[in-house]
């Protein structure tokens, strides 16, 4: 097993690094937003024009070729800087669209950055089951809701919708978001040509994309934490003087390394078997955990200031949180693994 | 990146699991397995002396003195097989241990006359290094070597003596001038036979009931001076050495897999009023969620082997050895609640499972994981210091 990254991976993340950095967030009273991340058309632009969009898909539909690694590699970057996009999920519908076969001119305008293609799958009132919806499709029209949307701007959403005891994902152009709810009412759909693994597949690579922006968000995290014990001085001296900071301090730096293990080997284990849902759901209680490890802990060694709009380190943490509960939360993942937990003797990470 | 072994590595994990599952006898596997105390030090002698003769004993060592060209992930696969065949791992004291010092810092007279003896474990070494006043503040030692002619004249005593009631040899720290201007400046190194005059060993009961720990105590007890390693006054840097610089088998990845798959077993074999306890969504979750933390760590192993700089002393054994204690007692936590009321019963019968009788005494004795080898709170000091550069 190899954790390096090459020489190319390595020009991919430089490029997005400096990408990230134009469009960070501004860090002055006032002018800092909070709460879930609003679209910042210029940043995704940006996004798509770095290719960023199509990364793990083929280059004659417009992508790059590359791989799930590659997706954490960028996604870490933009979870860094607080660059807050909806780049997961564009990836899952991304996928969607490709497994269609027949989507060939949407893909490509997705991945141009022309079209804001998202998935729409959460449901109010609902627990995440992807496979289980409660809209219902008939005669190519929906009916149902699904909220949050994403992003209240699309060009078009991805829903997921029960014909009879069959479930779908269908197209939705236009739709018409409003609170963040999307209502369906006879609304026109075109269903997708895809399989169950497919819309697996397509969850999985928006669970590793989110598992990187998570891995950069808590890097960024524990950095700023330890900065700030070394230059912060109470009592005379610098926080980093009292053990009971500085332990904890490691303790955070261990869960971001076994994260960081973690997220690496699902990207790569997804580039090879897309549905491998065990895998993905590993990567989300891991980092799930360690989210809420770290970006709690970042909040309560920095005090006071950790609770402000305009010091980035609370920002972390919201995202964070944001990340824990797309696609299906600690919870929904460990209920999937502890389903299945008699299924093996012992998890071979070379299998 | 990577995620399969190279063609080479899978056939060396083929060759290493082959070893160890046909070639160690299954008597030695199975008692060990079950944590036998009666007969271990003779598992162990056999089992090294098994290993050694194929070259599979010391192998992390200088290859004239019987180490092996190998990378550090294969002996992190090494190590992994051996654990997962329930293969008593070389004693850590010889092999891990004063080897390595010696090979390094040793004379040519000295490698010659310990280091085939140490490999083989034909000479059974304990370490003396914890006192009863020096045991995270190790350079608070107090028991002294001064030099008398060819010889030292040790007085002290030493404690948590490890297995020291079948040791042969002790490789001791001990303070050789008082008056240094700092207290790890006056310590050396010195090997010691355990048949010297003036040495008693006294046991410490352990709350297992076990008998694992010795206190040794040293009344003019005269050593060799050629028994001194390296130079005088320089033994704590031979025990930084000793302490930090391997990071394969820190965390006991093979180990802590195994026991997670048979806690599996044992709740499958558990009834309860609706099936087994495996079926338990609490117990099964918490199983989940082990093996998810257990997979973390073995990549952990896997990623930072691959970056070792041999030779330094290295804080990111830290984070394995942190993590790995953890683990470790996590999953000898979770057999100890599978055994539930059978747990009660330390001893073996026909109704009673071994392992369920066992599981609350090793639950207990492992509390030690998160001590021994520089304790878990010592760790954290080595990484916000050493890594996050967080000094108080």
């Amino acid at each position: 097993m190899d954790f390096t990254i090459d020489d190319e991976q390595r020009a991919l993340r430089d490029a997005v690094r400096d990408m990230a950095s134009r469009f960070a967030p501004p860090e002055e009273r006032d002018k800092v937003p909070t709460g879930p991340r609003a679209h910042d058309a210029k940043a995704w632009t940006a996004l798509a024009e770095m290719g960023l969009l199509g990364l793990p898909f083929a280059e004659d539909a417009g992508g790059m070729d590359a791989t799930a690694v590659e997706v954490v590699l960028a996604a870490a970057e933009l979870g860094k800087a607080r660059v807050q996009t909806a780049y997961g999920e564009a990836l899952v519908a991304a996928s969607l669209l490709a497994a269609a076969g027949d989507q060939k001119a949407l893909l490509e305008k997705v991945i141009d950055g022309s079209a804001l293609v998202l998935p729409a799958f959460a449901e109010p009132m609902r627990a995440w089951a992807p496979h289980d919806p409660s809209v219902t499709a008939s005669g190519g029209s929906l009916s149902g809701v699904k909220a949050p949307v994403p992003i209240a701007e699309v060009d078009a959403v991805l829903v997921t919708a029960c014909e009879g005891d069959q479930t779908g994902v269908y197209l939705v152009d236009s739709p018409q978001v409003s609170d963040g709810a999307l209502k369906l009412d006879g609304t026109a759909a075109t269903k997708l040509n895809v399989s169950a693994d497919d819309l697996d597949a397509a969850l999985n690579l928006g669970i590793v994309a989110l598992a990187g922006e998570a891995l950069g968000a808590m890097d960024a995290a524990l950095a700023m934490t330890v900065d700030y014990l070394k230059t912060r001085k109470q009592f005379g001296v610098p926080l980093m003087t009292f053990q009971t900071l500085t332990q904890r301090a490691a303790d955070m730096y261990v869960s971001v390394e076994l994260a960081r293990s973690t997220v690496l080997y699902g990207a790569m284990t997804l580039a090879e078997r897309p549905s491998d849902n065990a895998t993905a759901s590993r990567v989300k209680v891991l980092t799930g955990r360690t989210g809420r490890h770290v970006g709690q802990e970042a909040i309560q060694l920095h005090g006071g200031i950790g609770m402000t709009a305009e010091y980035a380190v609370g920002h972390y943490t919201t995202r964070l949180t944001a990340i824990e509960h797309t696609f299906g939360d600690t919870r929904y993942h460990l209920g999937q693994l502890a389903r299945d937990v008699s299924d093996h003797a012992e998890v071979d990470v070379f299998a | 990146m990577k995620r399969q072994l190279s063609d080479e590595d899978a056939a060396f994990r083929q060759r290493m699991r082959e070893f160890f599952t046909t070639q160690v006898p299954e008597d030695i596997r199975t008692r060990w397995a079950a944590g036998a105390e009666e007969g271990m030090d003779d598992l162990i002698r056999r089992s090294q002396q098994l290993l050694n003769a194929n070259g599979l004993a010391v192998p992390g060592w200088p290859k004239e003195w019987g180490g092996q060209d190998w990378s550090t992930l294969q002996r992190q696969i090494w190590h992994e097989e051996m654990q997962a065949a329930s293969v008593p791992p070389p004693l850590a004291f010889n092999a891990n241990m004063v080897g390595p010092v010696i090979a390094a810092f040793g004379s040519e007279e000295q490698k010659q006359r310990f280091l085939p003896a140490t490999a083989n474990l034909d000479i059974w070494w304990c370490q003396g290094f914890s006192e009863p006043d020096a045991g995270s503040d190790l350079a608070s030692l107090r028991t002294t070597a001064v030099r008398e002619g060819d010889e030292y004249v040790v007085n002290g005593q030493k404690t948590w003596t490890t297995l020291g009631q079948y040791a042969d040899w002790i490789f001791a720290l001990v303070r050789t001038d008082p008056k240094a201007p700092k207290k790890q400046m006056g310590i050396s190194f010195l090997l010691i036979d355990m048949l010297t005059p003036g040495i008693t060993v006294r046991p410490i009961q352990l709350i297992d009931g076990g008998h694992e720990v010795n206190e040794v105590f040293f009344e003019n007890v005269r050593v060799p001076a050629d028994q001194l390693v390296g130079e005088e006054n320089k033994g704590w840097d031979y025990a930084k050495f000793l302490l930090g610089n391997e990071r394969v088998g820190v965390a006991p990845v093979g180990s802590i897999k195994r026991k997670l798959a048979d806690a599996k077993t044992y709740a499958a074999s558990i009834a309860t009023p609706t099936g087994t306890l495996l079926d338990d969504p609490l117990l099964a979750a918490r199983i989940a969620e082990l093996e998810t933390e257990v997979m973390a760590l073995d990549l952990t192993v896997l990623r930072v082997a691959a970056n070792s700089k041999d030779g330094k002393p290295d804080p990111a054994s830290s984070i394995l050895k942190l993590r790995g204690s953890q683990l470790q007692q996590d999953v000898l936590e979770l057999i100890v609640d599978i055994a539930g009321p059978m747990g009660l019963q330390w001893a073996a019968g026909d109704e009673l499972p071994g392992w369920a009788t066992h599981s609350t005494p090793t639950y207990l004795n492992f509390r030690k994981a998160s001590i021994y080898g520089g304790s878990n709170e010592v760790q954290r000091q080595i990484i916000s210091g050493g890594i996050l550069g967080l000094k108080g």
